[in-house]
């Protein structure tokens, strides 16, 4: 599969997801004009990437320093897809980073986290 | 691809839907059932309508706050020109919300700086216009670095003349202020030798000659004009004064009231001059000429300067730190010592 690297814009986070190294990143703002347009196809991908996966480690992380509530919906998504591919057997960690003052977007990120049951989670101040 | 978002909820309505119509329900499970899935649906319809009309709220949130930005750097921005037309230390106590915009003014005890340049319609009668703006703005921006430098609140600039004074908005007590202003004169005036020396090599043959006259008295200080226009100024016999102290200065002088004098005894050296009369003061006004800074005054800071007709000596001693330049300077000035002193005893001139 190939890699998926989409650069940033003022509405949309850059995606790089690097299908050989199991290692994903959503990384800036998020607030497309039609979300599910846009992460449409990276998602699909990734899904079915680690649909195929009998093992090994992921990391997914969530860099984003806003986002809007359809993103939200996404990223609660996202969560749910990559607890099923851990209990499934894969090594599954999140990392989600925030910055170190931001104690909204570090509530959230804990939030999300509790529903999770077989991945990892890690909560990552910005400096 | 668009990406389905309710993929999973759309399903269990689907599936909910089936066995509804399936009948495989009994009766008693039937109608609460179907209570729940309609429940179900409308919370889930509400859901996508709550997530759609939140990304509207949070987009123009969005847009509200990026033209709050613009408005705040374009206010910033106007500000920050309007301040040039202001002294500092009122535009600072304006926008901290120190100080309100309105007609008040209130009587304190200020030191009053007036300056002109001699003869200066004569001297600029024949410049080009083009010229005389450098000239002007040079002068004028030279003067307002030393004024701020010494903390002067600068009323104004009218035309070659500044109106400059000390102890509002801020005081450092009224002695302090007369000798802070003191200071600033002396240091504008010793500027003005190198800023002609600087007007000369650009070849302007006439260069500025500055008059200072300086007072202190009781003023009234605040804004004055009325509620459309006002100017934040000074008024009273004070400064009135001081501008007459200025008249009667020399060129490159420095005149001070007998009311300053006595508050910078201890930094300068003074010649007295006659009691005068001056217009739109009723009692006899003494002048008080500059004619040196003390010198335990000057030799305590960086720089030691003298300037007397035929003589200019300027000594920086942050920059003589080393002993072979100190030595150098000391030789130089017994060089010029032993020409000076050929002079004074008629005898011959060595060479250099």
């Amino acid at each position: 599969m190939d890699n998926i690297k989409i650069e940033r814009t003022e509405r949309t986070p850059e995606v790089n997801f690097d299908f050989s190294r199991n290692t994903f990143v959503l990384r800036g703002e998020s607030y497309p004009e039609n979300v599910p347009k846009f992460y449409g196809d990276p998602i699909k991908q990734l899904q079915e990437h680690l649909n195929n996966l009998e093992d090994g480690q992921v990391s997914f992380d969530f860099d984003l320093v806003y986002f809007n509530s359809t993103s939200a919906k996404v990223i609660i998504n996202l969560f749910e897809t990559l607890d099923a591919a851990a209990e499934r057997g894969l090594d599954v960690t999140i990392n989600w980073h925030y910055d170190a003052d931001d104690d909204n977007s570090a509530e959230l990120g804990e939030e999300f986290g509790e529903d999770l049951e077989s991945a990892n989670f890690k909560l990552c101040p910005r400096d | 691809m668009s990406l389905e978002l309710f993929e999973d909820e759309e399903q269990i309505i689907e599936s909910s839907r089936a066995i509804l119509a399936s009948n495989t329900l009994n009766d008693a499970a039937r109608e609460p059932f179907a209570a729940l899935l309609k429940s179900f649906e409308k919370l889930f319809k509400t859901t996508r309508r709550m997530m759609r009309l939140s990304d509207r709220n949070e987009h123009n949130l969005m847009e509200v706050s990026k033209s709050l930005d613009e408005k705040n750097a374009m206010l910033e921005r106007l500000s920050h020109q309007l301040s040039k037309y202001l002294s500092p230390q009122v535009y600072a106590t304006i926008f901290s919300g120190q100080r309100q915009v309105t007609l008040n003014t209130e009587r304190k005890k200020l030191t009053v700086f007036f300056s002109d340049i001699k003869d200066f319609t004569a001297t600029t009668d024949d410049m080009e216009p083009e010229d005389l703006t450098f000239l002007i703005n040079d002068y004028l921006t030279e003067m307002t670095r030393i004024a701020l430098k010494y903390g002067a609140t600068i009323d104004k600039y009218i035309g070659d003349a500044i109106l400059i004074f000390f102890g509002d908005p801020e005081s450092r007590g009224v002695q302090e202020d007369a000798q802070a202003c003191v200071r600033m004169a002396l240091e504008m005036q010793r500027h003005m030798a190198d800023l002609r020396t600087k007007w000369s090599e650009m070849g302007y043959a006439r260069p500025f000659h500055m008059r200072v006259g300086i007072n202190t008295g009781y003023c009234n200080v605040g804004n004055f004009g009325s509620n459309e226009r006002m100017d934040y100024t000074i008024i009273g016999g004070e400064v009135n004064l001081a501008a007459r102290l200025e008249g009667v200065s020399d060129a490159d002088g420095i005149t001070l009231s007998y009311e300053t004098y006595a508050l910078v005894k201890d930094l300068v050296v003074v010649e007295r001059g006659e009691p005068l009369t001056v217009k739109g003061i009723h009692r006899q006004i003494t002048p008080y000429k500059v004619v040196d800074i003390l010198a335990d005054v000057e030799n305590s800071g960086r720089f030691f300067r003298q300037e007397k007709d035929g003589m200019r000596l300027f000594l920086d001693f942050d920059r003589l730190t080393e002993q072979s330049r100190r030595l150098e300077a000391i030789e130089t000035m017994k060089r010029a010592l032993e020409r000076l002193n050929c002079r004074v005893d008629g005898g011959e001139i060595p060479s250099p």
